[in-house]
């Protein structure tokens, strides 16, 4: 029997849909599990995703890929990339693959309840491809960090991270929960596939991969460049979900939760993709700056595809704009200064070259965070590696859980933290815009405690550094954190100071 | 004598943090407790007396003012700035 070809059929089946006459639309698409806003069924009809697949496409396409990054992999593994790697670079796979892995499982339910709950059917049809997309991720962004488990603790927490109290942990599946798990099919769509995925993965997915084949890392530049040829795909389920909204009379409502993702998805990246492009690459493998990289992939790229949808700009844009410069070097002074708490060796990344490049990059740096990182140089070398780690816990933001930053230095100091009190709580945020997305639902975020509202809270026993160690989930001195290059850097530091003496 | 849990912005420093005090401490002794995570931290000690006061406000608090006294709340956050003495 022939086989006709899909475009005989596709049409057909991709929209497969049906008038529920046993229960009513509502019973089907309970709103607290859809989103839809009161837009009803047929309206929906004529969602049209960009990328369209059939299932044997699906799978003979999939099977190809996966062939490849397993072949390179297993190509490569006699070249010992880990072993030969500047330990920045090491830092970097650690650091990603713990905060990616189960958040990419996490995103398999977000994909199906819009399988499931999308009035949408083009929506539900590419959304279970979504799912076996993202089981994909979670799969194999454990098994290739799987074989250093043997030599480096540390790699365990590819599996590990989500599990844990640990902060960046808790930064991490808060706003995965906010934007996936926790969200309704349209939810997701906006701000998942939307808001999250066209903006801000490219960002880690292919601008780190530039990095890391320039690293000579081709396991991982091929692995995540492979990962992202999906999530091209599956991304794209956001935009035809908001032209409907926004035919429909919903564009104030579509545009609020665009405005919440992409400023949570910024906050995220500042902390994680900020490092590990400014810092933990080693500089002769740097090809962007992470603000150029911002720039090309979020102000070139996103930004346009916002205004062709029909939306606007977030109204914190030039906040955003401005923070380029600034949130990411508070946020790895303030991981690498705290480095016992986390599952990867930061690299400080400030020898006096080092530190050049940061000048040129980001003019002013010196005066501002390089005056912190100056104490931090001396006390190293006068042999005070006590007064480099810390004693206390920083004021963690309410909402995006991480560490509240503001410009350092003797001239240019700034700090700005924004409190709410609710209920004799109080609640404090790194900025307007985070107290912002707090302020439009409280009753969604006001039960969740921070780690700081932990430890004062007695959740931390004992109320001590290694209390807090363990309450994270740290299991011994082979897990901790460390300076990536357990201060070999210092010897450029010396060197550098007995060129200018 | 209660444990009291206040945010320390120190001048320069690049982080807000947690330190507890008690209430029944001065102002003073609040300042010195901040000092000890920033001061030869991540800042150098400066000249002059170390005032506190309410974050982003102008006036600071009497030095021999106790937390108790102040009308600050747990976990509020202040700001530690070097004033002449």
């Amino acid at each position: 029997m022939a086989i006709h070809n899909s475009d005989k059929w596709y049409d057909l089946t991709r929209a497969t849909n049906w008038t529920p006459s046993y229960v009513s639309e509502e019973e089907l698409f309970p709103d607290e599990m859809c989103g839809s806003m009161g837009i009803p069924m047929e309206n929906w009809e004529v969602y049209d995703e960009p990328y369209k697949t059939t299932f044997p496409e699906y799978v003979k396409v999939q099977r190809e890929k996966d062939a490849g990054a397993y072949s390179v992999k297993a190509a490569l593994e006699r070249a010992k990339i880990i072993d030969k790697s500047d330990p920045g670079w090491v830092t970097i796979l650690k650091q990603h693959y713990g905060a990616i892995a189960l958040g990419e499982y996490a995103a398999v339910t977000g994909e199906a309840r819009m399988s499931r709950f999308s009035k949408a059917p083009g929506n539900r049809n590419m959304a279970m491809f979504g799912m076996l997309d993202e089981t994909r991720h979670g799969q194999i962004q454990l098994y290739f960090p799987h074989e250093y488990c043997k030599t480096d603790r540390q790699f365990d927490w590819a599996w590990k991270a989500y599990h844990q109290n640990d902060w960046a942990s808790l930064a991490a599946k808060h706003f995965f929960d906010d934007i996936i798990t926790g969200r309704d099919a349209i939810g997701v769509a906006i701000m998942l596939t939307f808001g999250f995925e066209t903006g801000f993965t490219n960002m880690q997915f292919l601008g780190l991969a530039a990095d890391a084949a320039d690293a000579g890392d081709y396991t991982f530049a091929n692995l995540i460049s492979s990962i992202q040829t999906d999530e091209s795909r599956h991304a794209q389920q956001g935009g035809p979900a908001l032209e409907i909204l926004i035919a429909n009379g919903k564009k104030e409502e579509a545009q609020k939760k665009v405005d919440m993702a992409v400023w949570r998805a910024w906050r995220l990246f500042a902390v994680l993709t900020g490092p590990a492009m400014d810092y933990y690459t080693p500089l002769e493998h740097r090809s962007s700056s992470f603000k150029e990289f911002m720039h090309e992939w979020i102000v070139g790229q996103f930004e346009r595809s916002l205004i062709d949808l029909g939306l606007d700009k977030p109204w914190y844009w030039d906040t955003f704009m401005e923070e380029l410069d600034s949130t990411h070097h508070g946020y790895h002074l303030g991981v690498w200064y705290w480095r016992p708490t986390i599952w990867w060796n930061p690299a400080a990344g400030v020898t006096p070259e080092e530190r050049s490049w940061l000048e040129e990059k980001y003019p002013g740096w010196n005066s501002r965070w390089g005056q912190c990182w100056d104490v931090i140089t001396e006390n190293l070398l006068a042999d005070k590696e006590e007064l480099t780690l810390p004693e206390t816990l920083p004021l963690v933001c309410n909402m995006n859980q991480l560490p509240i930053c503001g410009i350092p230095g003797e001239e240019h100091w700034d700090m700005k933290v924004y409190t709410v009190e609710k209920d004799g709580r109080l609640y404090h945020f790194s900025n307007e815009v985070d107290k912002w997305v707090f302020e439009q639902d409280p009753q969604r975020y006001e039960q969740h405690m921070s780690i700081v509202d932990r430890f004062l809270n007695g959740d931390v026993q004992p109320m001590t550094l290694q209390g807090a160690l363990e309450y994270m989930g740290m299991e011994g001195v082979a897990e901790i954190g460390k300076d990536a290059h357990a201060y070999a850097w210092l010897e450029k530091v010396k060197t550098s100071m007995k060129k200018a003496s | 004598m209660a444990l009291f849990p206040l945010h320390s912005n120190f001048q320069a420093d690049f982080v807000v943090q947690l330190v507890p005090v008690d209430s029944e401490d001065t102002m003073d002794w609040v300042a010195e407790q901040c000092a000890k995570h920033s001061v030869n931290r991540r800042v150098r000690k400066q000249s002059g007396v170390m005032r506190v006061r309410r974050h982003r406000t102008e006036e600071f608090f009497p030095r021999d003012m106790t937390v108790a006294e102040s009308g600050l709340k747990p976990t509020e956050v202040i700001d530690i700035v070097y004033q002449e003495s």
